[in-house]
């Protein structure tokens, strides 16, 4: 690659350096000369729509916005004038009396808008033009957030995140002149948008409170909370999470812009379902006397446990572990199971073979960039937008923003297909398929393959022998290596290799295959509180005939509704550690809050139990 | 004390909570130090009712009726320096909330839908002022001098633009002084 030439201009008379591309608002930042900005927001496209980053260029009548003018050789910026400040000032008055600002009911209020930050920026004490007071809507449909148009000034950072970040283009702008409007799918609601995908991106990068998350919506100031990053367990990509926290309560969860992983992007799981869904927490150790779940102390738990335990042998005792789990948890494990008996980890079907397979040095580069670099994206037997919010995004915008190709092999459909080139089932794929495929991928120069468990098929082996054998036919001195990309289901689901703990893929099998007097499933914060164990008949029924079932979770379900003792886990947010993901990486995870009532990190549970 | 003469200050309460009058009094012991400066007439804190010929007049609340229009009038023309004090005055604020709604949706709402009603009926007497169609800010019907917003401005801001008005300046307003709640 070539490197970009260098330039250099003066800006506010001091002479900056840049490169060649950036704008002159690049080049002010980097040389920590202050420009205000509104709609500018770094990890999205420039716009130029607010008009505050606007400069003057020596030689020029005329002022340019910043953001979106390029930076040229020599030239000489001015960034701050009184004619620049008179003309910013009157951009926000004109926004401040075109819809209904009225700070003290905003919940943006006190620090974190930004129209109110460059009001006080500018001096606005009063506005010199009348106040338009239009009616418009509040749109509250939507599960998560909430959007105000009154709050609206139409800088498009939310219509941008939702193309750029997401992928989805569920936002877009409405109408013209005075009569511009945020719109979800045209003409719906967040409530009724068929296309939204939850992510929050709108909200994360909305400058005023114009759109806000309910649940963290009055809990306090996001720039006076505390900020702990930490790494999303909902999945095993293990985005970058910034939480903000208050008193001991979580404000709010955004993605961490510094993350190599998700660059600031998060999907729904991480960004609401971990924090903003209401579920009926575990407070504290529950032990079941007369058929009745009753509050206890620790001790009362952890004796009624080792007095149950101790009334079988190690062959008649079980314990299946949630993968989530830390990877402290994991090493803790291995020493604890001989002792406990039988122990296994509940991963999805046929994720062991592709644990096994995905082996091997963590590549330097992230899979995500890796996924944003490619030309051509094949998805075989995995379901990104289901399983993995994040991955599915990239793998959109790379799509439809970089014009790479989509070839998905599937077991089932998914909202992916749409933008797919292929999407074939992975069954009985004749010859001339493959002839369309094989020149499909013809120019193809950095091809990525993200494969799933379902790639560990026969069907899904042959599709993989086959796609690897067309870019190995296809190299005719291109470089055309194919990328491969695993991407397992269960959060840290392939951490846990090792003689000591079995991996577990049908639960009714495994728990069904000796004598079981005595089981312990910790479910951790898994968050339906591991009922989805119990969708089997097969496994309820072995269930009721276990004389001992204790459960450790955060919430309640079915499955602890089953239970003779109940031993509270800590949450994602209260406990520290590491995890691995699906590339191999060790990620932090940081302690964000106290745990809540009685609960304990489940390594301090299980070792308290049986060291 | 010189001899000077004091400076007549009116202030008036309009479409308003009466917060920025209760910010006012938050200036504690100051007040001592505004009084050698400066003699209140008609205010709602002296409860004098009629506006005489002021040096300064200070208006909070938004202009919501035909009375407040009336008195905002009054004070334009019998002050040298118009302040507009607080959010109300200067952008309508919280009054002006009713701006989204039609006058009938408004009044059918604060005078017979209201949980607290016992007889129910919009006034029609003209003891009772007359609501505009919309709630503004003063600034749409009299030149104001001065502004000093917020909901409502702290007492140290109070106190800044007062006394910076008092020197003779205007008062600056920036990122450290400025808030709008």
């Amino acid at each position: 690659m070539i490197a970009p030439k260098q330039i250099t201009l003066t800006i506010n008379g001091k002479r900056c350096l840049g490169q060649e591309g950036d704008t002159i608002l690049q080049v002010a930042q980097a040389n920590d000369i202050f420009v205000p900005t509104l709609c500018h927001m770094k990890h999205l496209s420039p716009w130029g729509g607010c008009r505050l980053c606007i400069v003057e260029i020596k030689g020029s009548p005329k002022v340019v916005p910043s953001c979106s003018t390029p930076a040229t050789d020599g030239s000489e910026v001015i960034a701050t004038s009184p004619r620049l400040h008179e003309l910013r000032r009157s951009t926000l008055e004109l926004l401040f009396s075109e819809r209904n600002h009225i700070c003290p009911i905003c919940e943006m209020n006190q620090g974190d808008c930004g129209l109110q930050h460059q009001g006080y920026v500018h001096g606005i004490d009063a506005v010199r033009f009348p106040y338009l007071y239009p009616t418009l809507p509040v749109d509250t449909s939507g599960k998560y957030f909430a959007l105000d148009h009154n709050r609206c000034i139409l800088c498009t950072r939310c219509v941008r995140a939702c193309e750029e970040m997401e992928g989805i283009h569920t936002l877009d702008i409405s109408h013209r002149g005075i009569h511009n409007r945020v719109v979800v799918d045209i003409a719906a609601t967040f409530g009724t948008s068929d296309t939204c995908t939850n992510c929050g991106a709108c909200v994360a990068s909305c400058p005023t409170g114009a759109l806000f998350d309910k649940a963290s919506a009055f809990r306090g100031k996001l720039n006076s909370s505390q900020v702990v990053r930490t790494t999303c367990l909902e999945c095993p990509v293990g985005c970058g999470l910034e939480v903000y926290t208050r008193d001991n309560r979580i404000v709010n969860v955004f993605g961490d812009f510094e993350s190599p992983i998700n660059r600031g992007h998060l999907c729904v799981r991480g960004r609401y379902e971990t924090w903003a869904e209401p579920r009926e927490r575990i407070l504290t150790p529950l032990v079941r006397r007369d058929g009745k779940l009753e509050s206890a102390s620790w001790n009362e738990a952890v004796d009624s446990v080792r007095n149950a335990a101790r009334r079988f042998q190690t062959e008649q005792r079980a314990m299946l572990l949630s993968p989530r789990l830390t990877n402290e948890t994991a090493r803790a494990m291995r020493k604890l199971a001989p002792k406990i008996g039988r122990v296994g980890v509940v991963v999805v079907q046929h994720e062991e073979a592709l644990c096994r397979v995905n082996g091997g040095p963590t590549p330097p580069a992230s899979a995500l960039d890796q996924l944003q670099d490619a030309d051509a994206i094949i998805i075989l037997g995995a379901r990104p937008s289901r399983d993995n919010g994040v991955v599915a995004a990239r793998i959109r915008t790379t799509v439809r923003r970089r014009g790479a190709k989509l070839l998905i092999f599937h077991s089932r459909k998914s909202d992916l297909d749409r933008y797919a080139d292929v999407s074939a089932y992975a069954v009985s794929l004749e010859r001339a398929f493959w002839k369309q495929v094989a020149s499909l991928l013809q120019d193809v120069h950095r091809p990525v393959l993200v494969y799933g468990p379902d790639a560990m098929t026969s069907i899904g082996v042959t599709v993989m022998e086959r796609l690897i054998k067309i870019f190995e036919v296809n190299t005719d001195g291109r470089t055309q290596s194919l990328q491969l990309v695993a991407l397992p289901v269960s959060t840290n689901g392939c951490t846990w290799t090792g003689a000591e703990i079995e991996t577990v893929e049908d639960v009714g099998l495994w728990l069904g295959a000796k004598p079981l007097r005595y089981l312990q499933v910790v479910a951790s914060d898994e968050p339906d509180g591991g009922a989805h164990l119990l969708r089997e008949r097969h496994v309820r029924a072995l269930l009721d005939n276990v004389d001992c079932l204790v459960v450790q979770a955060s919430y309640r379900s079915a499955l602890t509704e089953r239970a003779q003792v109940i031993l509270p886990s800590a949450l994602w947010s209260e406990k520290s550690g590491t995890v691995t993901n699906f590339e191999g990486r060790e990620l932090p995870v940081r302690q964000v809050v106290p745990p809540r009532g009685e609960a304990r990190d489940d390594r301090e549970i299980l070792e308290t139990l049986f060291s | 004390m010189s001899d000077k003469p004091k400076i007549k200050v009116a202030t008036a309460w309009l479409g308003g909570c009466s917060g920025c009058h209760m910010s006012i009094l938050d200036i504690d012991e100051r007040i001592i130090d505004l009084a050698k400066l400066v003699e209140f007439t008609a205010s709602p804190i002296t409860d004098l009712k009629e506006i005489p010929e002021v040096d300064v007049g200070i208006i909070e609340g938004a202009v919501c009726n035909d009375e407040n229009e009336h008195v905002l009038r009054t004070m334009r023309s019998r002050c040298k320096v118009l302040i507009a004090l607080g959010d109300c005055a200067l952008t309508g604020n919280i009054p002006a909330l009713r701006n989204s709604f039609k006058l009938e949706e408004v009044v059918t709402r604060g005078f017979v839908e209201i949980e607290s009603t016992q007889i129910a009926g919009v006034p029609d007497t003209t003891v009772v002022p007359r609501l505009l169609k919309r709630v503004r800010p003063i600034q749409e019907f009299v030149k104001v001098d001065a502004h000093i917003p917020g909901c409502p401005p702290d007492a140290d801001t109070i106190w800044y633009a007062l006394t910076e008005l008092l020197a003779g300046r205007m008062p600056q307003w920036n990122e450290t002084n400025l808030k709008y709640d």
